[in-house]
This record gives structure tokens, sequence and C-alpha cells, in this order.
């Protein structure tokens, strides 16, 4: 079975500046994704409930003022309402002595400035089908 | 042009003109095509054959004079130079402080500040997440703040600029130090930055607190209340860098920015003020991109566009009122984080086409603002940056020194051609309100933004250390600006103490009077300043005008 | 796809969705939704448990203002308790088959509601046509216990107006300003409108568009039902409690004529799962070897043979 990628394209934390999601979004739409877009400044149990109820494969959340700092709250949230599969990518700054943070928290790919459409449609379609194959074992268990 | 001599002399010149374009195109084999951001052709040579100045009286005038294009003063930076305003923002009021009287110390004329990013989104530091406070700005949700803040500093002579959109709490916080001082209103000097509210809802959704139309009527109020009891304060910044930083393109962000002024002025003097009164206090934001001479000629045409608006549209009949004043900040979208102290020469190159472009005042970027609150280190840099090309490299000795190049003129006027069409488009949608309602203007933006980000990937726009000339070995690491954790716990916990001790009867008292007004007829703005020296929250008066002007959502357009 | 009607994991999940697990529903709407065996299967499962919940179609053209108004009345009902799903169906890309979903973007502010469940569609080309598929997942809506689902579509074209049959109530929206749009509404839509709406009402224009499609209602054969016309402002919040009181009442009048409403539908949607299975058992690359023209003639043709055997 198959059907588009679903992804949700969202901005958590407080930074309103939408230009990267905006243009993300549309890339990933002309690749034939579903996407799910949202305004910034979600609160962390709306994305969870938007991921629960959109069934999402990917989450791309875009940081560009320090949100990032809160995105392990936001892979904790996933995780005990039984969204562990879903995978999160952040696109956006992150300095470099940040990474490893949220790496090691769960995020499973970060976007710098620079990456390039291609590089993101193919990591979020990878991603995306990593997700299916999680679920489907979680749901088998 | 009909006189023999001047014929004689075209004719020589379109000689002249044919014989180096044959001697060209056998010299450069295959031409490149070459667009600027706002989509003029730009060709390799301009001559008399584009611009003479046939019309200078008209289209440029003398510095001082309107329509302005060659500077809003006789002097412009020969008498004074720009002021040096470093918009900054981070920690606790006392890590602002601190970082103030360094910057005062190494020239700043004028401060500013940036307040934490949870302050734009309306809320006060005991509602945020700890990771997220100040990171972005310094947290500042009462006057006891805003004394820590600016203690030292003297608020009579300098003049400083609050990134303080509606309902102007920062602003009001600031008055309540003045009162505290004994320091008389009409001595407080400087501009409400971000009180461009609509600008908010097509670009910047950073400081979109109100519904659009409680937003509206807060705005108008605040003009009047400043035009009341502080007539040296300027009220109303248009900030065209919104637009821009969204991904309009500068010929589109001047329009948007020009349009949006237009409103501004139209709903102040439907609300009973004289234009002139008005538009003395007008102040514009402006980014300055990287694409030198497009810069150049967006302010230029920026300028000459405004002051006839003002005077033939707007009726203002003060010369003074036409004058298209501007804030200029370097702009952080070309800033990349690949390589991060190329952004020194990226800055210097923005300030340049800034200064050339005739700003009133300048923040250069510090060369790790695109990834982080800047350090002081890069702080310094920003400076110093400004004060080389000042004392250095002498770019305030000539007064426009670009005017009279065929190049700058006739892209001054193809600029202006692009401005006045995009002005054009939002009047027939019923001017900047209807148009941002009807999404209009989301959408022009959204597609630049998309058209400039393709530009980038097909390798028409070169992005150094991006899509051209990339190092293979790791990146530099750059220290990031963190604030003190524990300091900022302490600041929330002394802020949960101060709002438990205050007396509570008076607080409901003003948040009580400031409802009232919000649904009267009362100017609203009058009991935002009564409810912050009394002591009520930055949080607290926004949340009441939430409730009783309506919170909004900023419109989707896809 | 492994996973038949008979599969434990088929069997889990319809009862997570009986016990209103949200979780399983997101799930569910997907199986459902991309047509596949084991989503089938889960209809097979609980095909006989629907039909609680009350439907109410939403359509306009865009630029109406859809989207805000379904906003505003999800706000005017959970102010008295009411849970509410909805099906936001937005229109896909052309070209990618790609889609961004924005409508649930204009109902942001109900993410941190536990009563209320958002699921977006896109228009892709859903084997059996988009109306089949809405009704299925409407249906999942259903069986988790959601009494109230709004469909919400674009309405343009012949998928909207059969998505518009499936609910017990269908409501069209119009605004001032829309031009050319009011004529999509006189063509299609305007014949299946239960309560007709006129947006934006607080803009110039209004009482003329009202007029105007009171006027056209007036053209319309004599015995028809009334079809009320109402005017809001759903940025205001102007005139949405009427029509929330106008709704409810239209909605207990409509059940007594759901069923006959939903037997009208089931023809057509007998065409749709003739087609879906016809597409569905097509080898691949056998659709491209002739034009629609062709095709059409062809189908022509076996139609006749089969009208020559029933005789």
């Amino acid at each position: 079975m198959t059907y588009p990628e679903r992804v949700l394209v969202t901005k958590i934390g407080f930074d309103g500046h939408d230009r990267g999601s905006r243009v993300v979004a549309a890339y990933l739409r002309d690749a034939g994704m579903e996407v799910i877009y949202t305004p910034p400044w979600q609160e962390i149990t709306a994305v969870v409930n938007l991921a629960m109820q959109e069934d999402v494969d990917v989450i791309g959340v875009s940081s560009l003022a320090t949100d990032h700092l809160i995105i392990p709250d936001l892979l904790q949230a996933l995780r005990a309402d039984g969204l562990a599969h879903v995978r999160l990518v952040v696109g956006g700054i992150v300095p470099q002595n940040e990474r490893q943070d949220l790496l090691d928290a769960g995020v499973s790919a970060i976007f710098n400035p620079g990456a390039t459409s291609g590089e993101i449609v193919h990591r979020v379609r990878t991603l995306a089908s990593e997700a299916r194959v999680l679920r489907d074992q979680e749901e088998t268990v | 042009m009909s006189d023999p001599a001047s014929l004689s002399q075209d004719s020589n010149l379109a000689r002249d003109i044919e014989r180096w374009q044959a001697l060209y195109d056998s010299e450069i084999g295959e031409d490149r095509t070459v667009v600027n951001r706002s989509g003029i052709a730009v060709r390799p040579l301009y001559t008399p054959d584009d611009w003479s100045e046939g019309r200078y009286a008209e289209d440029l005038g003398m510095p001082g004079e309107a329509p302005y294009t060659r500077g809003i003063y006789a002097t412009m930076h020969r008498g004074r130079t720009w002021t040096q305003r470093q918009l900054i923002g981070l920690g606790t009021p006392e890590d602002y402080n601190q970082r103030v009287r360094i910057l005062l110390q190494q020239g700043a004329s004028a401060i500013s500040l940036l307040p934490c990013n949870s302050g734009f989104r309306g809320i006060d530091c005991d509602e945020s997440p700890l990771p997220l406070l100040g990171t972005c700005g310094t947290v500042i949700n009462t006057v006891e703040h805003m004394e820590a803040a600016l203690e030292g500093v003297e608020i009579d002579k300098i003049s400083t600029a609050m990134n303080d959109p509606t309902p102007f709490t920062l602003f009001a916080f600031l008055l309540g130090v003045a009162k505290r001082l004994g320091i008389p209103l009409d001595r407080i000097t400087g501009t409400a930055n971000q009180s461009d509210y609509i600008s908010h809802y097509v670009a910047n959704h950073m400081f979109y607190r109100l519904s659009q139309p409680g937003a509206r009527r807060v705005f108008v109020d605040h003009v009047k209340f400043c035009r009341e009891q502080t007539p040296n304060w300027n009220p109303v910044s248009v900030v065209g860098q919104h637009m821009q930083q969204a991904g309009a393109t500068p010929a589109e962000t001047m329009g948007l920015t020009l349009s949006t002024a237009i409103q501004y002025a139209e709903d102040c003097i439907r609300a009973g003020m004289d234009a002139d009164h008005v538009l003395r206090r007008f102040t514009y934001f402006f980014d300055i991109s990287i694409s030198f001479f497009e810069e150049v000629a967006k302010f230029r045409a920026g300028r000459r566009i405004w002051a006839r608006i003002a005077r033939d549209r707007l009726g203002a009949k003060d010369p003074r009122s036409w004058r298209f004043k501007f804030h200029g900040q370097t702009s952080g979208v070309d800033l990349t984080q690949q390589q991060p102290l190329n952004n020194v020469a990226r800055v210097t190159a923005q300030a340049i086409a800034g200064i050339f472009g005739g700003l009133q005042s300048m923040h250069t970027d510090g060369f790790d603002e695109a990834l982080a609150c800047p350090t002081e280190e890069s702080a310094r840099i920003a400076v110093a940056t400004q004060n080389i090309l000042r004392e250095e490299a002498h770019l305030c000795d000539v007064i426009d020194p670009l005017g009279g190049s065929y190049y700058v003129e006739t892209l001054t006027n193809e600029m202006e051609e692009k401005i006045l069409a995009v002005i054009e488009t939002i009047d027939a949608a019923g001017g900047m309100y209807a148009a941002v309602d009807q999404g209009i203007v989301q959408k022009m933006i959204g597609r630049s933004a998309l058209d400039y980000q393709n530009r980038i990937e097909s390798g028409q726009e070169k992005v150094v250390g991006v899509n051209c000339y990339q190092l293979e070995e790791a990146e530099a690491e750059v220290a990031t600006y963190r604030p003190n954790r524990a300091a900022m716990e302490a600041q929330v916990k002394a802020f949960r103490t101060f709002k438990a001790e205050r007396d509570q009867g008076q607080i409901r008292q003003v948040i009580g009077d400031l409802a009232r007004a919000a649904n009267g007829r009362e100017n609203v703005y009058e009991r935002v300043v009564a409810a912050a020296h009394a002591g009520a929250t930055h949080g607290e008066i926004i949340a009441c005008l939430r409730r009783e002007l309506g919170f909004g959502h900023p419109q989707m357009v896809a | 796809m492994d996973g038949g009607a008979s599969s434990p994991r088929t069997a889990r999940l319809a009862q997570a969705l009986r016990d209103g697990q949200r979780l399983a529903l997101g799930r569910a709407l997907t199986l459902v939704e991309s047509g596949g065996e084991e989503g089938r299967a889960l209809l097979r499962a609980l095909r006989s448990e629907t039909g609680q919940a009350r439907i109410i179609g939403v359509t306009g053209p865009p630029g109406s203002g859809k989207s805000t108004l379904v906003d505003a009345l999800i706000h005017a009902w959970r102010k008295e308790g009411q849970p509410v799903a909805v099906l936001a169906v937005d229109p896909v890309s052309p070209v990618s088959g790609g889609a961004v979903l924005g409508d649930r973007a204009r109902m942001g502010a109900h993410s941190l509601d536990q009563g209320v469940f958002i699921r977006s569609v896109s228009a892709r080309g859903h084997l059996g046509g988009l109306s089949a598929a809405a009704q299925d997942m409407a249906d999942l809506m259903d069986v988790a216990g959601w009494p109230l689902i709004i469909i919400e579509t674009v309405g343009a074209g012949q998928s909207e107006t059969e998505v518009a049959q499936l609910a017990d109530l269908s409501v069209v929206v119009s605004a001032p300003g829309l031009g050319d749009d009011l004529q999509a509404i006189k063509a299609g839509i305007l014949e299946i409108a239960d309560v007709l709406v006129v947006n934006k009402a607080d803009r110039e224009g209004a009482s003329q568009t009202a007029k105007h499609l009171e006027g056209m209602l007036a053209l319309r054969a004599e015995g028809r039902r009334e079809v009320p016309v109402l005017k809001v402002s759903a940025t205001e919040g102007t005139g949405i409690g009427a029509l929330r009181d106008c709704l409810d009442s239209a909605l207990s009048r409509a059940r007594d004529d759901r069923q006959e409403r939903r037997r009208a539908h089931k023809s057509v949607q007998a065409t749709e799962i003739l087609a879906r299975r016809i597409c569905r058992d097509l080898p691949e690359g056998f659709l491209d070897r002739y034009s629609l023209a062709e095709w059409e003639r062809l189908i022509a043709e076996a139609l006749h043979q089969v009208a020559k055997r029933a005789e």
C-alpha cells in the first residue's frame, strides 16, 4: 500500500519568522508529499495532537531563534503519547555545539541554511518510510 | 534636444555606443544575463543615452530639498553622521545594562532595546519555558525591569529605540522610569520600532499580538498620545525590513512600505490629526541586503516617491513632513552559518550600501547574528565596522556620492517604476489594510521568497560557502551566547514575588480601567501607561487587551 | 498488504477505535484513506456500527472564508460542550500530487482541545472518488464516538457536490466580492444547499450578495423546501450563534430523512466502487493505452452489450 508521505511542518516556541518553513513546505508539496502546515508558536501538546490526528510520518520543526532548545521536550511528549515512530527533523539555525544534544535526544536530521531542496526532500522521504516500518513494528507487538 | 549642438552630440554618442558594443560582443563571447532581485535587467554599461541630467531639478534636486532624492538634509553625513544604533537585547535586565554601557563607551550614539521573544509573544517570564528566556532579547515585564536595564543611562539625553509592538508596553515602562527620575516627558527622544502592526500580519508574525482591528485602534490612540505628551518621540516606524526578510524583493518592499505608511497616515488623519503633525514623526526601518546598487537605488527612489506622496496625496504642507527618515539594518538574511567570519565582509558591503543610500541611523549585524545573539566580541566588531567606514574609508565626506552615475540614476528610475506599480496594486485593492485582509500581499511575498530560493538552488544567485567555495573541513566553532540559567531562574522567582506583593486591588482597578477604555472611546493607550505605572505587568496588559479587542491569528495564505 | 478481515491487528484497531482512542482514529483514517485491504477489512468490521453521528457538509468557493467559518462554528459548539470532528479537504497540486493542507492552520486554536479532532484530507486521486473516501473516513469518526462531523470542501466540481450529498445537512458559503465565483455556486451546488451563508457580512456588498442568492433561490421550482440565507462574519464572530442554532434545529429535522438520503447516495457510491474495482484490477499502464475519448467509446460499447444481455 502506498500513499504520499504525510509531513507536519511547524514552529514551536516564540519565534515567528516563517519564511523558511513556508519555502520548505512548498518544496515538499512539489515533491508529491502531503504537508500539514501550521502557523508559528505551536505549543508542544498541540504538535503532539496534530501529529496524532493527522497521522504524520515526519515532523519538520523550523527553528531560527533558539526554539530548538525545547525540542527534546517535544520528543519526549511524542514518545509518551505513542508516537515514538514519528521522525523529527529540524531546519534553521542550530549552533555547532548544540547539534549533538539534539541528535542524542532523538532528532533524525538537522538542516542548516544552505541545505538544498533535493537533500531535504530525499531525507524526509527516507525518514517517512523508516517511520512507517517502525510503526508497523509497534502495532504488531 | 532640438538644437543642432546636442543633436550632433547625440549622434556622436550613438556612434560611440555602437562601436563599444561591437568590441564588447567580440570580446565577451557568451554574455551572462543579469537580473537583479527586483527583476530589473542589468546591462553591462550605462551612458548618457540611459540617463542625463535633463530633469535634475524635478527628479534629484539638492540635498535637503524636495524630492530629497540626494538626501533629506542639506549637510547629510558630512554635517551629522548617521546615528549608530545597535539593536541589542539579551538575558536579564542587568545583562542588558552591562552590554549597553560597553556599547556607549565604544561610540554608539543611541541605544535600542530588543525584548525577549516571550515578551514578543505577549507573555511574562513566569509563563515561559525557562530555556527560551533571554536567549534572543532581554526579559522586561515591568517598570522595575526597565529601571534596572537602563540604570546609569541618561535617558533624557540619549535617544532610545524600543522594539515595542502594540500595545507599546516597553514605552510605557520607559515613561515610568522617566517619571521616577523626575524627567519631563518631552525630553524623551527616540522611536517606537515595531509600531507597524500591518507588517506583523503580513510578514513577521513575531510581534503579532492583537486582532487586526484591535491593533489599528491602539495604533491611532498611541500616535495621538505621543503627539500630546511625548512630542519628541517618533511613534511610527514603518518596517520594510519585515517584508524583505520574509522574501519580498527590494522594490516590492519599498512599495509595500510606502503603501503601509499611506494607510497609517490616512488612519491618523481620519481620526482628526493634522497631516503635518503626524508625518513629521514618521520614520522607516529597512533591511539593507547585499544587492549593493539595488539597495542604493531602492532608498533613493523611495525617498523621492514619499516626498511626492506626502505633499500631493496626503496634503502635508511643511517640507519637513515630506522627509523620508530611515534606519537601516544590515540584512541577517544574507549572513551564513557556514564560515561565519565571512559575514564581517558581507556586513561591510551592506553597510556601505546603506550609507550611500542616505540612511539616518544604522545597525550593523554581528558576524554571528545568523546563529544567535551577538557575543561581546562580535558586537564590538559590528560597531567598529561603522567607525572604520566613517573614519578610515571617508564615506562621510561627500553627499550622495553615487548621484549622477549613469547606472545608479537609471536604476533609481527603474526601481521607482517598479515601486509605483506595487503601490498601484495595493491602491486597487483598497489600501494596505484591505490588501492584507485579502491575502494579496502575503501571496506576493510568498512567490518572491520561493523565486529567490530557486535562484540560489539553481546557482543563479551565488552565496560564498553555501553554493560555491564551500569548505571541505569541519566548520570552526563559534561561541554562541546563552544566558546564565541560574540568574534567569532567580529573575523569574523575583518576578513572582513582585507580583504577589503588589496591591492586588489597585491592579484589578487599572486593568478594569483598561478594559473599559478598550470598549469605549477613551484613549486606550493612556490606560496602558497608567496600568504599567501602577505595577501591572506586560503580560497582564496584553492579556486584557486580547480579551477586549480580540486575539486573531495570522492569515495563512497558501 | 497482509491482514485480512480476521487479522488480529485489524481487530485490535477496531476495538481501540470503539474505545475512542485518538491515536487509533488517526491511524485508521490513513488506512482507509489510502484504500488498501487492511482499511477495507476495518470498514467491513465496523460498518454495522455507524449511523450515530450527524454530518454537516460545508462547501463554498475559494475566498468565501469556509475554514474561518468552520473555525467559528467549532468555537460556538465547543462553548456548549459539544465535541466536533472535522474532515478538511484541501485542493491538491495537479502537477505533483502533493498538497499543503493549510485549512487546519485556520482552525489552529483547537489543537489543544481534546473535544476537537481535525483531519486534513487532500483531494488527491482517491480511487473511487473523494466522496467515497470522505464517507468512509466520516464513518470511522462516527464509530470512534464523534457525534458531530463537519466535512469541509472547496466548492468547485462534481466531487464536492457528491460530498455534500452524503451529509445530513449541506451548508453553502459565499461572500461578497467573489465575482465570477458566485456563478460557480449557481451552476452546481446551490441545488443541494440546505442553508446558505453569506460570510464576511461586515464587508461592502454583503446585502447584495444575499439578495442575489435569495433571487436565485426564488427561481427554483415551487414546492421545494425553504432554504434560509444567513449573513455572518466569521472573523468578527457576528451571526455565528444564530447560524449554530439554525444548524442545530435543521439537523434535528434532517435526521428523519437521513436514510432516504443515504439510499439516494448509494447509487452514486455503487458507481464509484465499480470504478475503483476496475481501476484496481487493470494491469499497470493499461489505462494509458487509449485516450479518454477512446475509453469512453469502449465503455459505451461494453455498456451496450450489458444492456442487451439484460433484455
